[in-house]
């Protein structure tokens, strides 16, 4: 196809005499004037004495100059009986047309769920991040079906605050016996499910046992689980086969939830639950729907009535919904994008909540190069996490291992390994390494977290003698490259879960780490008969993990929360993984 | 009549291949949805177990036949993610998509018909520069950018003259009509102008072709101006040629939504194949391809037939030497 017009005079015409015999394939064929013969016009521009018969029709220059010359002059005056003319105002009505119908859909319309001042919203919408594929919280894994359903779909038999404490939900007291083998739960009355059976002990019982009988999702955070067994209608027993300090805490996650044994629904599509919402609509990847419970009975009884949750790939765009006033809080909000809302403060409240992220850059423990433990902790002394922090906003704090400030056994580590250049390249020396014969790594890790974060360790390494390729993939070539065959020699991750030092035990998992110590220590931890003791063990169990340097720990991500004035009840703590959502409400204030 | 059989066979053949270089394809991807599905943390039995009760542990062929078998039944099978029909998911998705491309259609035709035949018009070097200029640049900016530029311009909230919505689609849908028209607006810029820009470089040079081969000087001999020559001619000549252009645009529209779809968040055909394939739904992602496989030749054989209706010379072979 030629993109070069052909060349031709003022006029149009052109001197080619083999034109007419031309076989383009766009042209007609010769064989065919009638094709090209008028049919409906009678220029008026024309004088009879010059319109020769069409089947004269010629290339004859003083013709057609002639002729052009009469349109040239008429074109304006005679335009308006002038087919082209027509075509021309036609197409700008049309566009005109369009574009006002837009602007009148756009403009005129009423803006949606526009509430009174003063008056509490019908409506509240928050945009999130990461969004569930499914609604099967038994099987499909992800923090963003929890932070969705539990508490708010779903109730567990306990549940937690803010603060990551243990607290009542379906149960409304419990007791634990001397030997720490057997719980008793006392259940609260009148429960129903939102399709209105009615929930007891049996329908808890069968949750727990069904969960470990089938292997649902985190079933094995149920450690030493022997059998749940419903002694009344009002009261649960869970035994042993010996302690678990952590049982409690587990409850409040998926194994603790409670299902309708008697309900009959899709569980990747519908939900069933005995929360104070319910699931009115769902579109994967893009958007819930959750309507008050009607027929909800608990103490958290939802304040608004719908809740809408858009979920936003885009940073750029969840900021856009927020700004455009389509959502009221956004959480998170990247840092460095929450700045415009921060300055705004009459119109938004920009605020940290504390979260159990870990981004953890593993370093392959089996590897051949960081197998060594000197590179590894060359690459922890060469990390300045100072900066790494400040070039995300500030918000986060330092971690120098692996258990966050939210959860039993922590204690600041980061003096283990401070920023120290010269101690890592004396390392990286003694290791054969040096900035002009650097040792070559692979950093692998899932589109999701960005490039930035690789661009920066890149560079701070190589300060040390290391030459770092990033190699950035889908969280399903991370999942089978990393995770399951192991293939790396560094590796990043968010690792969301509170209570999850069991990973530095496992000796299959991905990290590759071993450390007899160490899992001694969390078994001593896990059969421990009180809290304290059990986070003695486990805060033991982390230094020595930090100081084997299977990983450094860049940061504890803290969740940024951005909402606009006049938004009430959100939780900023915790609340990628936990988001209660039945005391939120939105009154609007000023414009 | 014989020709359009021929090619109509030759549409489904083109199909069964594609539908085996779709599934092998997708087979050589690493991981696999079933180890998305238990996520981190999951004790390597549960995997397996998610594996069989999706039916991932049967040999490939045993798949593809399962597949295929579904599909000669009109059923597109099951997500293996999200549980719902494909067929269901597709429509819903489409019903986003193809009014997206159906106006960034119309936007580009306005666009690249009347810039093409004003340039092919223009008599003045400066405003010939223009166009020229036009074609160049707008043909070659990247979706991209141009997306962001219009959201800077026009978006809600954050745009200089804040008039559309530049996120998402309406809870409502369809039935909040002003809406999802609005929600449309500046994806369908975005397409329409930069596929307008490549049109008025066709329609220019299709005109331009035929000023200069002398068919429009019969015409201007038999009493057009230049101008009518252009319109009522020039423009029914060039139509074989034009139609080709716009239907392999239009089909090429599917693919270009996918990154407009993902910028301005709507939940389209592009964004969710993109969705299902990082999360490695891959029967939903198979069905999808092929939907869009068929649909892409599905467009190719109207164009052919179309082609061939218009064409004077080529009319002939359809009516089979009646």
């Amino acid at each position: 196809m030629p993109t070069n017009p052909g060349a031709h005079g003022e006029d149009g015409a052109t001197n080619n005499k083999t034109s007419m015999t031309s076989n383009q394939a766009s042209g007609p064929a010769a064989s065919q004037p009638t094709d090209a013969k008028p049919t409906d016009t009678k220029p008026s521009d024309v004088k009879p004495a010059d319109a020769k018969p069409s089947a004269a029709a010629s290339t004859d220059e003083t013709l057609n100059a002639h002729v052009k010359g009469g349109s040239g002059s008429v074109a304006g005056g005679a335009g308006k009986k002038n087919g082209g003319k027509r075509h021309w105002i036609w197409l700008l009505v049309a566009a005109v047309v369009v574009v006002a119908l837009v602007f009148v859909f756009v403009v005129v319309r009423k803006p949606k769920s526009q509430e009174a001042q003063g008056r509490q919203a019908d409506t509240v919408t928050i945009g999130l991040k990461l969004a569930p594929t499914n609604l099967d919280i038994r099987n499909q894994s992800g923090s963003a079906l929890d932070q969705v359903l539990v508490g708010n779909v779903y109730e567990g038999i306990v549940t937690r605050d803010s603060n990551n404490k243990v607290i009542p939900s379906i149960a409304k007291s419990w007791e634990k016996s001397a030997d720490g083998m057997s719980y008793t739960f006392h259940l609260n009355q009148g429960m129903v499910f939102s399709n209105g059976d009615k929930l007891d002990a049996h329908d808890v019982a069968w949750s727990i046992e069904e969960l470990v009988k089938r292997g649902y999702h985190d079933a094995e955070s149920m450690q030493n689980f022997k059998s749940a067994t419903a002694l009344d209608a009002n009261t649960v027993r869970i035994d042993l086969t010996a302690p678990y300090a952590n049982l409690l805490w587990t409850l409040t996650g998926r194994p603790g939830l409670v299902f309708d044994q008697k309900a009959q629904y899709d569980p990747k599509t519908q939900a069933v639950g005995s929360g104070p919402y319910t699931i009115a609509k769902f579109t994967p990847n893009d958007s819930i729907t959750l309507k008050a419970n009607p027929k909800y009975q608990g103490a958290n009884k939802a304040k608004t009535k719908t809740v809408v949750l858009r979920y936003f790939g885009d940073d750029n765009a969840a900021v856009n919904a927020l700004k455009s006033g389509d959502v009221q809080v956004l959480a998170p909000v990247t840092e460095n994008l929450a700045e415009p809302f921060e300055k705004d403060s009459e119109h938004f409240t920009v605020s940290a909540g504390d979260d159990t992220d870990k981004y953890v850059l593993a370093m392959n423990s089996k590897g051949d190069k960081t197998g060594d433990k000197r590179v590894r902790e060359a690459i922890r002394y060469g990390i300045n996490h100072k900066e790494l922090i400040a070039s995300r906003g500030g918000a986060d704090k330092p971690m120098g291992g692996p258990i966050s400030s939210l959860d039993p056994g922590y204690q600041d580590l980061t003096g283990l390994y401070p920023y120290n250049q010269a101690k890592a390249k004396a390392l990286m020396k003694e290791a054969g390494y040096t900035p002009d014969h650097p040792l070559e790594l692979r950093l692998t890790y899932a589109n999701t977290y960005g490039t930035e974060l690789g661009d920066q360790l890149r560079s701070q390494l190589k300060a040390i003698g290391i030459d770092l390729k990033v190699n950035v993939v889908e969280f399903s070539t991370w999942l089978q490259d990393v995770y399951n065959n192991k293939d790396y020699d560094l590796s990043l991750v968010d690792h969301n879960e509170s209570h999850d030092f069991s990973q530095w035990v496992n000796t299959m998992y991905y990290y590759n780490y071993d450390n007899a110590q160490v899992r001694d220590f969390y078994n001593k931890a896990m059969a421990a008969s009180t809290d304290k003791e059990r986070d003695g063990y486990l805060a033991q169990a982390a230094k020595q993990v930090s100081r084997d340097a299977p990983a450094d720990w860049l940061f504890n991500y803290r969740i940024t929360t951005a909402m606009r004035k006049g938004v009430k009840g959100f939780p900023l703590n915790l609340n990628q993984t936990l988001l209660p959502l039945y005391g939120v409400t939105y009154t609007q204030v000023g414009k | 009549m014989r020709f359009v059989i021929q090619r109509f066979l030759l549409f489904v053949a083109a199909l069964l291949a594609i539908s085996v270089v779709i599934f092998a394809a997708l087979r050589v991807l690493p991981g696999d949805v079933a180890t998305v599905m238990a996520g981190l943390n999951s004790p390597p039995g549960r995997v397996a177990r998610l594996r069989a009760q999706m039916g991932l542990d049967k040999p490939f062929v045993a798949q593809y036949g399962d597949w295929m078998g579904g599909l000669l039944h009109g059923d597109f099978g099951k997500s293996l993610l999200t549980g719902r029909s494909i067929t269901s998911t597709v429509a819903m998705r489409a019903s986003i998509t193809f009014p997206l491309i159906a106006l960034g259609l119309v936007v580009a035709l306005v666009v690249g018909l009347s810039l093409g035949v004003a340039a092919t018009l223009a008599t003045r070097p400066a405003a010939r520069s223009c166009f020229h200029f036009f074609g160049i640049v707008g043909g070659s900016i990247p979706a991209l950018w141009g997306g962001l530029l219009l959201i800077l311009l026009f978006s809600k909230g954050t745009g200089l003259i804040g008039i559309f919505p530049s996120q998402g689609f309406p809870e409502g849908g369809w039935h909040d009509f002003g809406g999802a028209l609005a929600s449309l607006v500046l994806p369908a810029l975005t397409v329409g102008i930069i596929d307008g820009a490549s049109l008025m470089r066709y329609t220019r040079s299709a005109l331009g072709d035929l000023l200069s081969s002398g068919y429009l000087d019969q015409a201007m001999a038999c009493g057009y101006t230049r101008r009518q020559a252009v319109l009522k001619v020039g423009l029914r000549l060039a139509m074989p040629q034009l139609v080709s252009v716009v239907g392999l645009m239009f089909a090429g529209m599917v693919t270009g939504v996918m990154v407009i779809e993902n910028l301005f968040a709507l939940p389209g055909i592009g964004s969710g194949l993109v969705t299902d394939l990082g999360n490695r739904d891959l029967i939903a992602v198979q069905s999808e391809l092929f939907m869009l496989a068929a649909f892409f030749l599905a467009v190719g054989f109207v164009v052919d037939v179309l082609h061939r209706l218009l064409d004077p010379r080529l009319k002939s072979s359809l009516e089979g030497g009646r």
